[in-house]
């Protein structure tokens, strides 16, 4: 537990002491937010309102959008914050971790708590952009979201340690990262509704884990009971699996097993690591 | 060997081509400083990472502090400290920081944390750039620091991998002085590895390794005289002149070249040297009469010195 704990706050307090990489990290999701919500809003509500009958309410895209962007900062910072592992290896200090008696399993669990509470704290953060954006969320609501960020944050987190395993360069791991984020977002329903996709590409946005991560956000932060069916339907917030409606039950297990996972190949890598 | 806090027996590394480690067998006291010498490419990296939990042996066992490192790592690495080759500090983070991270890392008690902190940052004389960020300091301290760091835990054995690569001399000696000093002060086992042969001679014991083999195994001193007689290097104006002359004329020295130098051993100069000096008849420019040193002994057993790199 204590070793847990040390390798934890290693990461943060090192987070918070690297001053470009604090405001570069604050300031891509601003970015996003500026050009998604702001820029695209317009377009994409004469575009989804097309879908609707006449008469129902609008669709609010930045209402849409804002949980989504707060996923995307989650899955960002969290598989770039797994990077720690290849540069603690890079400047020596993981053969101090690998041979202190500390557990394999309390450093894979460590690394990824790190991430993840790394990732959560940019998510939050971002929560004080919303009066700017002309939006208003049940406080509730914004309360609820924080752990389940935080379970996001983690099973991605464990993925950025699967990758931070396999790769073995600062260099390669942001290539293959980019490659892979890039696909992660546009297909998981966080910048736009994926309710109509090929049948192909649906399939990979259901096994994409980030789909069931930014569904979730999406139903505790907007009030989905209120919103009329063929708006909920244009939001995509009806997510089905196999011809299944998903529970958000499901939803919050299937993250947690991913994390669970994750964890254990962390874990085995550390056993055989030889650093 | 009364009480061995180290034993290897039969320890072996094999790599898909090469047997870098080949059933190598030997034993550390209690409170000895143990040299472990060889070549680069010798297996002396291999074998310490095998002692230290961080490659997993072919075959043969290790035990430290009763321990046996395949089966009790967690208690094998609570017995142990290491200083490794190269700088495994967090250059971000303090001194302190750093060291009290290892604190955890290895569960030192709570209420004693600040105390052995002190303790250590005073052996290497540190604690007034406790709260200084690692990036600032000179190689020299952050040597030092990692040997604080070592110490924290109170190892049984210490183990320091060319601790004083890539220092300047005066860096270094000190370097020495801090170690002896702790060896006086704690009584720990160490288990040293150096390139600089003059360094490995305050070891109380040696162990040559050459080829995944350890071919010596001894004090200096013994080693040394192994040898026997002392060392005499001379150049002359005319060396393949002098080694003609030294052929015919004198006898009782074993003769080797390297380079421009002329080396003979001999049993003893005193009685050699005025009758060699006169039976020349090359002018002799330069000369040097010396007692066998532990580089010597290198040379003796691995046909090679210990600069010549090998992979």
């Amino acid at each position: 537990m204590e070793g847990i704990l040390a390798i934890w706050q290693r990461d943060l307090t090192k987070f918070f002491r690297d001053r470009a990489r604090l405001i570069g990290s604050f300031s891509m999701p601003i970015l996003f937010l500026l050009i998604f919500g702001g820029g695209m809003s317009g377009s994409m509500e004469t575009m989804m309102a097309g879908n609707m009958p006449e008469g129902t309410e609008g669709f609010n895209y930045v209402e849409f959008v804002f949980p989504g962007i707060v996923a995307m900062t989650l899955l960002m910072t969290s598989i770039f914050s797994a990077m720690s592992v290849i540069e603690d290896k890079d400047f020596g200090y993981m053969k101090e971790i690998l041979v202190s008696p500390i557990s394999r399993v309390s450093i894979a669990i460590g690394k990824m708590l790190g991430a993840a509470t790394i990732a959560t704290i940019q998510g939050i953060i971002l929560f004080f952009l919303i009066p700017f954006l002309g939006l208003s969320y049940n406080i509730m609501a914004l309360v609820q979201v924080i752990p389940f960020m935080f379970l996001l944050g983690c099973a991605l987190s464990g993925l950025g340690l699967l990758f931070a395993s396999i790769i073995r360069s600062t260099q390669g791991f942001q290539l293959t990262v980019q490659i892979l984020v890039m696909p992660m977002i546009f297909l998981s329903g966080a910048l736009f509704p994926v309710s109509n996709m090929p049948a192909w590409m649906d399939v990979v946005v259901k096994i994409n884990p980030v789909t069931y991560g930014v569904d979730v956000m999406k139903k505790i932060m907007i009030d989905v009971e209120n919103i009329p069916a063929p708006v909920l339907d244009a939001m995509g917030l009806n997510l089905t699996v196999l011809g299944q409606e998903v529970t958000m039950f499901a939803e919050v297990l299937f993250i947690a097993g991913f994390a669970a996972v994750l964890v254990l190949f962390a874990t085995f890598s550390f056993q055989r690591a030889n650093a | 060997m009364s009480n061995p806090i180290i034993s290897v027996k039969d320890l072996t590394k094999t790599y898909k081509q090469t047997e870098a480690v080949k059933a190598i067998n030997f034993e550390v006291e209690e409170g000895e400083i143990f040299g472990f010498l060889g070549p680069n490419g010798a297996g002396k990296s291999t074998t310490i990472n095998m002692i230290c939990t961080m490659l997993k042996p072919t075959s043969g066992s290790i035990t430290i502090n009763g321990y046996d490192v395949k089966k009790d790592k967690d208690k094998v690495r609570a017995s142990i400290g290491i200083i490794f080759q190269e700088n495994t500090l967090d250059e971000k983070l303090t001194a302190n920081e750093n060291l009290m991270l290892h604190c955890r890392f290895y569960k030192v008690p709570k209420d004693k944390r600040q105390e052995r902190i002190r303790e250590v940052l005073e052996i290497v004389d540190l604690v007034e750039v406790s709260k200084q960020r690692v990036e600032t300091f000179s190689g020299g301290m952050k040597r030092r620091l990692e040997i604080a760091r070592g110490l924290l835990h109170y190892p049984k054995v210490l183990f320091l991998d060319e601790p004083t690569v890539g220092l300047d001399p005066q860096t270094r000696s000190h370097l020495w002085e801090y170690i002896l000093k702790l060896k006086k002060k704690e009584g720990i086992t160490m288990f040293l590895t150096t390139h600089y042969l003059d360094e490995a001679e305050i070891s109380d014991r040696v162990a040559i390794m050459d080829q995944g083999d350890i071919i010596a195994i001894d004090s200096p001193t013994a080693l040394k005289d192994q040898l026997g007689g002392d060392m005499i290097e001379l150049s002359t104006e005319d060396n393949d002149q002098a080694l003609r002359e030294i052929d015919e004329k004198v006898s009782g020295a074993e003769v080797s070249v390297e380079g421009d130098t002329i080396h003979l051993k001999v049993e003893s100069s005193d009685a050699f040297i005025s009758s060699f000096i006169k039976t020349l008849e090359i002018p002799i420019t330069r000369l040097n009469i010396r007692k066998p040193t532990l580089n010597d002994v290198f040379l003796a057993f691995t046909g090679r010195k210990i600069g010549d790199a090998k992979e």
